[in-house]
């Protein structure tokens, strides 16, 4: 606290770390917020989805000497590949039935997933370094800070702008707006519905790909990574608001800040702060703070 | 059919049975508890090829008391719960006359709890905590490790010869870290009482972010890192640090092993400057003129002539235990334990003797600056100087 108070640098690094996490953190949340926003799943296999792309962007980078950038396509259209073949193979089948069938079905694909990457990578810890580009530290007046940080803060709003773009500005996304109102009227205008779920549930994996990978040189590949960040993303979207973007992005901002200002503040508490302020936001905002209650749309 | 089936398989378990060592006479069984599979893998696998080795050493030279040593070996999954469980079949169901082993202090203090319990021996190959052979002692547990406070008290001279004035101190919050900064408090009375530690950091075990740590170590203004972060978290840690110029402002003195070739064979190139750690044996110093032979034959075993740090640990155990049992003439758990009591064999890092009252070795460890070096791409440590396990 007191550091805080007395070493400007200090505060300022803190703040930019916070802005980088959160900003890290909304690329992944942001695809589970659009996900259940359409296709009203839950989709627990987010995480492994991240996972994955974590996994991709070592394979290229480590494993076969490619550059990062392309690691990180990879990644994003690797997972976007298979959320194709999940979605039309096995998702489209529940979409008529209760929503615990849909979690079941997510969360048997963690376990599977889970399973898949332990064969494929094992279960050692990777690191992967940072693009050479963004290796080094950026002067920003008061301090310097990690180039590659300082990327991940600057990447996210870019994402957020497209999203808003693609959904707000798009025929793509007027349809994808009408699916969250009413799909069997979307349907009965002529619209093909399928397509529509299935770009969906695709771009949510490619957010989920891409995140994971722009992750991995910020902390490091390992069996599990999956468990912690679905955790994350639910506490995101919760504060945020399901289905908003918006909602998302301040979610993920926030989480950015309790997690990197709460190891100062309140070292013990850490692990529970972020869960404490979930509780308060659903005793008191049940829909989150930028959602809408039920039956208000 | 289906009593055919039962039949078959009741006389193939009787079989079995009786063909299986617990029943056979003439051998003595160790149960080895290491990480074998998974995360702890990396460290599991090279310790039980330094077990292997001892085995194979022992019973081509006649084994334990003319009997030959047969070891069944138990995956830990650096886990508390399983290990204590595993550690319990041992005893119960394959009948081990010893357990040795245990990787993370954890580990370590699960194992031990068993082995009070059950009256068996435990020789503790590798945890570190001060509490095994303290408050937690009893009379069956033993270590050939080397301890927290020993490690805290060679870091404390380390902040003191590297003139640090401002000290950081981070470490994993389980019982290692937590023992780790207890035993560098200690020695920083004894060696540096004027060097102000400003700032305690956490990390949880198993992290894998750290930039909120680096940027408080940062933000202290410290010129001198402590650390006991061992394994993947040193390696995270490192480099997430780097483009924070942390290593260009710190000297980072850190125990865990992190001068083990093992993290310099692993990180290359990646590894940072101004490291000042620690390891149990380098395979390119020949401390003890036994080592070359030990070297050598681990090389082979391993197909690598840069070896792992971890063979040795578990390597030492299994002699000691072979050293003890030969001079109690019995594997009889209190007989066992009053002979490991005072108990000498020289090693491949120089001479081991059991102190009869803590029940631990004196076991000390390497230190120095990690370097780089000529015609290789991993850091070596240079100069290597031996900290012996003494606290003045």
């Amino acid at each position: 606290m007191e550091m805080l108070l007395n070493n400007p640098t200090f505060a300022f690094l803190q703040l930019m770390n916070s802005i980088s996490l959160g900003m890290n953190l909304f690329i992944i949340a942001a695809g589970l917020s659009l996900i259940f926003g359409v296709l009203r799943v839950i989709n627990f296999a987010h995480g492994a989805f991240y996972m994955f792309g974590a996994y991709i962007v070592y394979t290229v980078t480590k494993l076969w000497g490619g550059p990062f950038w392309l690691g990180v396509v990879a990644a994003g259209l690797g997972l976007a590949v298979m959320a194709i073949v999940i979605e039309r193979t096995l998702l489209k089948f529940l979409y008529d039935k209760e929503h615990l069938m849909q979690l079941l079905f997510t969360f048997a694909l963690v376990l599977i997933l889970g399973d898949l990457a332990k064969i494929l990578w094992g279960t050692d810890q990777y690191s992967v370094s940072y693009p050479a580009a963004l290796s080094g530290a950026t002067n920003l007046g008061i301090s310097f800070f990690p180039s590659y940080l300082l990327f991940l803060s600057a990447i996210g709003p870019v994402i957020m702008i497209l999203l808003w773009l693609a959904i707000d500005r798009t025929r793509w996304g007027r349809i994808v707006r009408a699916a969250t109102q009413d799909r069997e009227m979307l349907s009965a205008l002529g619209v093909n519905v399928t397509v529509v779920y299935t770009s969906v549930f695709a771009a949510g994996a490619f957010l989920a790909g891409i995140g994971g990978a722009l992750a991995a040189p910020r902390v490091a590949v390992v069996p599990g990574m999956d468990a912690t960040i679905i955790v994350e993303c639910f506490i995101i979207v919760i504060v945020g608001g399901l289905g908003s973007l918006w909602g998302t992005f301040w979610g993920a901002l926030f989480l950015g800040f309790v997690t990197q200002f709460g190891t100062v503040l309140v070292p013990n508490w850490q692990d529970v702060l972020a869960y404490l302020l979930l509780m308060v936001v659903l005793l008191i905002r049940p829909w989150g703070l930028f959602g809408r209650p039920e039956g208000e749309h | 059919m289906k009593r055919i089936w039962q039949a078959t398989v009741v006389a193939g378990s009787f079989a079995l049975f009786a063909s299986s060592p617990t029943l056979a006479q003439g051998v003595v069984k160790i149960g080895a508890l290491y990480p074998i599979a998974g995360t702890g893998a990396v460290y599991g696998v090279p310790a039980m090829h330094g077990h292997d080795m001892a085995v194979e050493e022992i019973n081509a030279a006649g084994g334990i008391l003319g009997r030959k040593i047969v070891t069944v070996a138990r995956d830990t999954k650096l886990k508390p719960a399983p290990s204590s469980a595993a550690a319990k079949e041992l005893i119960t169901k394959e009948n081990v006359d010893v357990l040795v082993g245990g990787l993370s202090s954890a580990v370590g203090l699960a194992i031990s709890e068993v082995s009070r319990l059950e009256k068996v021996v435990y020789v503790a190959t590798i945890p570190k905590t001060i509490k095994l052979t303290t408050t937690k002692l009893h009379p069956y547990v033993f270590r050939t490790a080397s301890n927290t406070d020993l490690e805290g008290d060679a870091m404390a001279q380390l902040v003191k010869q590297l003139g640090v004035k401002k000290l950081c101190d981070i470490q994993l919050d389980y019982a290692y870290g937590h023992d780790l900064a207890a035993g560098i408090e200690k020695g920083l009375k004894r060696h540096a009482p004027n060097v102000p530690k400003v700032i305690d950091l956490r990390s949880k075990l198993g992290a894998t972010d750290y930039n909120a740590v680096i940027t408080q170590i940062l933000g202290a203004g410290c010129d001198g890192v402590t650390s006991g972060l061992w394994g993947s978290h040193f390696i995270s840690f490192a480099q997430q640090a780097k483009p924070f110029g942390l290593f260009d402002r710190v000297k980072y003195i850190t125990g865990g092993e992190i001068g083990s070739h093992e993290i310099a064979g692993r990180m290359k190139l990646d590894y940072p400057d101004n490291v000042w750690s620690n390891t149990y044996e380098l395979w390119y110093n020949h401390h003890d003129p036994s080592h070359v032979a030990f070297q050598k034959a681990l090389a082979k075993r391993s197909g690598s002539k840069e070896t792992a740090m971890w063979p040795v640990l578990a390597y030492i155990g299994v002699k000691m235990i072979a050293a003890a049992a030969e001079k109690a003439g019995s594997l009889d758990p209190d007989k066992l334990a009053k002979a490991l009591e005072g108990m000498t064999i020289s090693t491949p890092v120089g001479s081991r003797t059991i102190d009869a009252k803590t029940h631990q070795a004196n076991t000390g460890q390497f230190w120095g600056p990690m370097v780089k070096k000529p015609g290789v791409d991993y850091r070596m440590m240079d100069p290597v100087k031996y900290y012996p396990a003494e606290i003045k």
